[in-house]
């Protein structure tokens, strides 16, 4: 919600503090704040207004309440204080098929106005939250959606034809088939003509059943307003906010009114509005307001609470008095009696205050406006032993030491798969349909897409193992288990004979690690078990391992740019350590020098022979064979200057 | 010859790290599955029956001619905390890693499969200050150094009061330490959640949080892509 800082201080007053102020109080006490831009010379703030607070704060006037509020100072001016006193009208008529749908519906009739150009500060101020002026009526009722969050639409009353003298209008559910036009979304000159299946709640024009708009989600032309119009009706209603969300996300339609009608503003706004709109209407295109209809069927109000201070403390960590848990209920708006008890009040939030339920919601307003900061750190107790110790987590523990021993690396790869057993209803991705019932298939495809790194790697050959979670089919529900699996690969091209060995060894290595036997299920040189079923039959373990502690890691982003390799041999004389001969290879190699591995020693003859194989790789390109030849020549002078022979 | 040793997933490592921490102020292990019922997944956790967030945008559902309960993929792990309390007389304090999913366009900070970490704490007299006493110890250790954590307010459907938690990280050179840091939405255990447990929220409280691993990833190691969590590309893993 984008708020304009001197709106803001139009309703809080002299003591509404500078913009950084504004967002620190927030922040703290209420709201993240996503940003702040100048535009058209205001300060504009954007406030991410929580889900809970949509329903009173997405508008200058909850904004400003909500900073009175903290700052603890009245309001200069609240558009919310005082029931407005609306003159009645009979000329206008409302006839609501389903009430709680439509609770309330209010329309007023405004006779001889001028459509015209808003003035400069109306226009000012709708371009600050990045709306386009339209005309003073039509700018009219944003404005005033803006400031107290009440969606509101105008029509031609001359273009709305009457029945026995009166204007009458239905609020009704679509027929299946029957079509709405709706008003062209921005940046598009056809409006939009929308099949309705039934679901939708409608504005009808009851004199010819005409539908004019799509309730509480978009307005349509139909007896819109426009330059020569002279008498207009505005209507301002409420609407549930369920249908409402669900037809605009159906539609495709998610725009200011109908964000706030999806979040259940109170049903008493309506008259707010339409007092709002009258004396602005009456400022900026002149007029009368001939009078109101208000038809109010399912009024609510908010509960009554009762607040303990007891639960108060014990849930925030405070020690509050009475006195001070009143205060701050009170600086909400709400009304607070103390109980004959004084160990508790009963509470009623502000009639905007649409959030406030139950106790705990009204802690919440005492924890955040005495500050959140000051509630204290209570230090865990570090002599509370755990009685049950998680199996699954602590044989999985001990599988992967086991494997990691044997030069086995643990991958975690995706639950998706392209095609499979168990298709999901929905997903974005079509390479995402399906849900995992293996994990080998990800582990050959693991093997195949690692061998080719393998020196990057500093490897000879590939070993991976996962542990996750399976899914499979039973007859009325999805199962799953823990599975595990390795897989070897020592030749680029698919499974060998060698694969088969590592695997095998692997695999008994984890039997004598559990103490059990394990059937496996192999296929070309990656072997899968059920683990559930396995930790089931093993001992319930009565502590865990200690921890292995690690070196700090810093990440480096992986180069997505093709390595090469180079290998050199050389005598040195006996004794000449293989790492500073790598130092000095190292050195003369330079930055673009990915790694070095020494994969052959032997010693003849006073003379050691050491082979080291050196991987390049630049970040920022692919590398030719010729970069990396000058390198290696470089490399090759540097030996020959310490006397070593190259084989 | 002796191939080198193997390299550990950095999540899993982390996951037992966190584990490590946990047990030592007696917190447990606790699991759920990750096709989860409608039931524990929203209903329970006191999700509203219209929530936006049950919709086909934002989860992945099993069909319907697979289940005789509507079943989804779960988005969080706190169904785990709607399971546990079920079952379970307080106290009650548990650690729930897990993977979740979310039906999300993926880029370098989403994916649509991640790990979380939920954290819950039932017992008589337990307040706010218990959560940040046990976020502090918990960051400190995880982040080998000395971390402040502070509240502001914030919204979740299971927690009332909810609270969005800051970390700083006070000491050392890592590029965490002096700054205030988003990590975490927390807060205290929604009565509703108690008392459909059969747990009377007169009189016990708790704390619950929640947050992502894969993140913690980030601000500990510097992982800049948390899809790498999941290529199973060993030029990412064998970093760790």
């Amino acid at each position: 919600m984008k708020v304009v800082h001197s709106w803001l201080k139009e309703y809080v007053g002299e003591k509404l503090p500078d913009e950084q102020a504004v967002e620190d109080l927030l922040n703290f006490h209420a709201f993240e704040i996503d940003g702040a831009e100048q535009v058209e010379g205001e300060t504009v703030i954007d406030v991410d207004v929580l889900p809970n607070r949509s329903s009173d704060c997405l508008c200058h006037r909850g904004i400003a309440r909500e900073l009175a509020t903290i700052l603890d100072v009245q309001m200069a001016n609240d558009p919310l204080a005082q029931v407005p006193a609306l003159k009645t009208t009979d000329v206008i008529g409302v006839s609501i098929e389903d009430t709680n749908a439509c609770p309330r519906f209010t329309a007023s009739l405004i006779t001889d106005i001028e459509v015209k150009e808003s003035p400069d500060w109306l226009q000012k101020r709708l371009k600050a939250l990045g709306q386009r002026p339209i005309n003073n009526i039509v700018d009219a009722t944003n404005y005033v959606m803006y400031a107290i969050g009440q969606p509101m639409h105008a029509y031609d009353a001359d273009l709305f034809p009457k029945v026995d003298g009166k204007w009458q209008f239905d609020v009704r559910y679509a027929k299946a088939g029957e079509t709405v036009s709706l008003l062209a979304e921005g940046g598009k000159d056809e409006d939009r003509v929308i099949e309705l299946d039934g679901s939708e709640l409608l504005i009808v024009d009851a004199s010819s059943d005409t539908p004019i708009s799509l309730a509480g989600v978009k307005g349509g032309r139909y007896a819109g307003v426009h330059a020569e119009s002279k008498n207009i009706i505005i209507e301002a209603a409420h609407f549930h906010p369920t249908l409402t969300r669900k037809t605009a996300r159906r539609l495709g339609i998610v725009i200011d009114a109908s964000k706030r009608f999806e979040n259940e503003p109170s049903r008493e706004l309506p008259p707010y509005g339409q007092a709002e709109i009258i004396a602005l209407i009456a400022d900026i295109a002149g007029g009368n307001c001939e009078g109101v209809l208000d038809e109010y069927v399912e009024k609510i109000e908010n509960p009554e609470v009762t607040v303990t201070l007891k639960k108060v403390n014990a849930l925030l960590g405070l020690q509050l008095d009475l006195t001070q848990v009143a205060d701050i209920i009170k600086r909400t708006g709400a009304t607070v009696v103390v109980n004959a008890d004084a160990e508790s009040v009963v509470a009623q939030g502000p009639f905007e205050r649409t959030d406030l339920h139950i106790e705990e919601d009204f802690i919440e307003e005492v924890g955040r406006l005495y500050g959140l900061d000051k509630i204290v750190s209570v230090v865990p107790d570090a002599t509370n032993s755990i009685k049950t110790i998680n199996a699954r987590h602590y044989y999985s523990e001990k599988i992967r030491q086991c494997l990691l021993d044997l030069g086995f690396s643990e991958v975690v790869t995706t639950s998706f798969h392209k095609k499979g057993k168990i298709q999901l209803q929905n997903s974005l991705a079509s390479d995402k349909s399906y849900v995992r019932g293996n994990l080998s298939k990800n582990l050959h495809q693991v093997l195949d897409a690692n061998f080719s790194h393998t020196d990057m790697l500093g490897l000879r050959d590939v070993r991976v193992f996962e542990i996750g979670t399976v899914f499979s089919k039973s007859e009325t529900a999805i199962t799953e288990h823990l599975s595990l699996a390795l897989g070897v690969r020592t030749k680029g091209n698919g499974f060998t004979a060698p694969d088969e060995r590592i695997l095998v060894a692997a695999c008994d290595a984890l039997e004598e690690t559990l103490s059990t036997s394990l059937a496996w299920e192999k296929e070309k040189g990656v072997a899968e078990l059920n683990l559930s079923q396995v930790v089931d039959t093993l001992p319930a373990p009565t502590q865990y391992d200690a921890f292995p502690q690690k070196n700090a890691v810093q990440y480096k982003t992986v180069s997505q740019y093709p390595a090469i390799s180079r290998d050199i041999a050389l005598w040195v004389s006996q004794g000449v350590q293989a790492d500073e001969v790598m130092a000095v290879l190292n050195e003369s190699a330079g930055d673009l020098r990915y790694r070095t591995d020494i994969f052959d020693e032997f010693t003849k003859d006073g003379k050691t022979s050491y082979a080291f194989r050196l991987v390049f790789q630049a970040t920022d390109r692919t590398l030719t064979d010729d970069e990396v030849a000058g390198i290696m020549e470089a490399v090759y002078q540097v030996v020959r200057e310490n006397n070593w022979e190259v084989r | 010859m002796q191939p080198p040793t193997g390299h550990q997933h950095p999540l899993t490592h982390m996951i037992a790290e966190i584990n490590d921490i946990f047990a030592k102020i007696g917190f447990e292990f606790a699991e759920g599955p990750e096709a989860e019922l409608e039931k524990y997944n929203f209903d329970r956790v006191n999700v509203p029956k219209d929530h936006p967030s049950r919709d086909m945008q934002d989860t992945f559902w099993f069909k319907a001619k697979d289940v005789s309960e509507p079943t989804v993929l779960r988005t969080h792990t706190s169904p785990v905390q709607a399971r546990v309390l079920e079952g379970t007389q307080p106290p009650i304090k548990i650690i729930v890693p897990g993977k979740v999913f979310r039906n999300e366009t993926t880029d370098a900070t989403h994916e649509a499969q991640f790990y979380q970490l939920e954290g819950l704490y039932v017992d008589k007299g337990v307040s706010l200050g218990h959560l940040k006493g046990t976020l502090e110890y918990f960051f400190s250790e995880f982040f080998s150094g000395k971390t402040e954590v502070r509240f502001r307010p914030s919204f979740f459907p299971f927690v009332e009061p909810g609270i969005e938690v800051d970390m700083k990280l006070l000491e050392g050179d890592s590029k965490l330490a002096g700054k205030w840091i988003e990590v975490m939405g927390a807060g205290m255990v929604h009565p509703n959640l108690l008392e459909v447990a059969g747990i009377d929220s007169t009189q016990y409280s708790g704390f619950a949080f929640g947050m992502g691993i894969d993140r913690l990833g980030v601000m500990k190691y510097g992982v800049d892509d948390v899809r790498d969590y999941y290529t199973g590309d060993l030029r990412f893993v064998n970093q760790f």
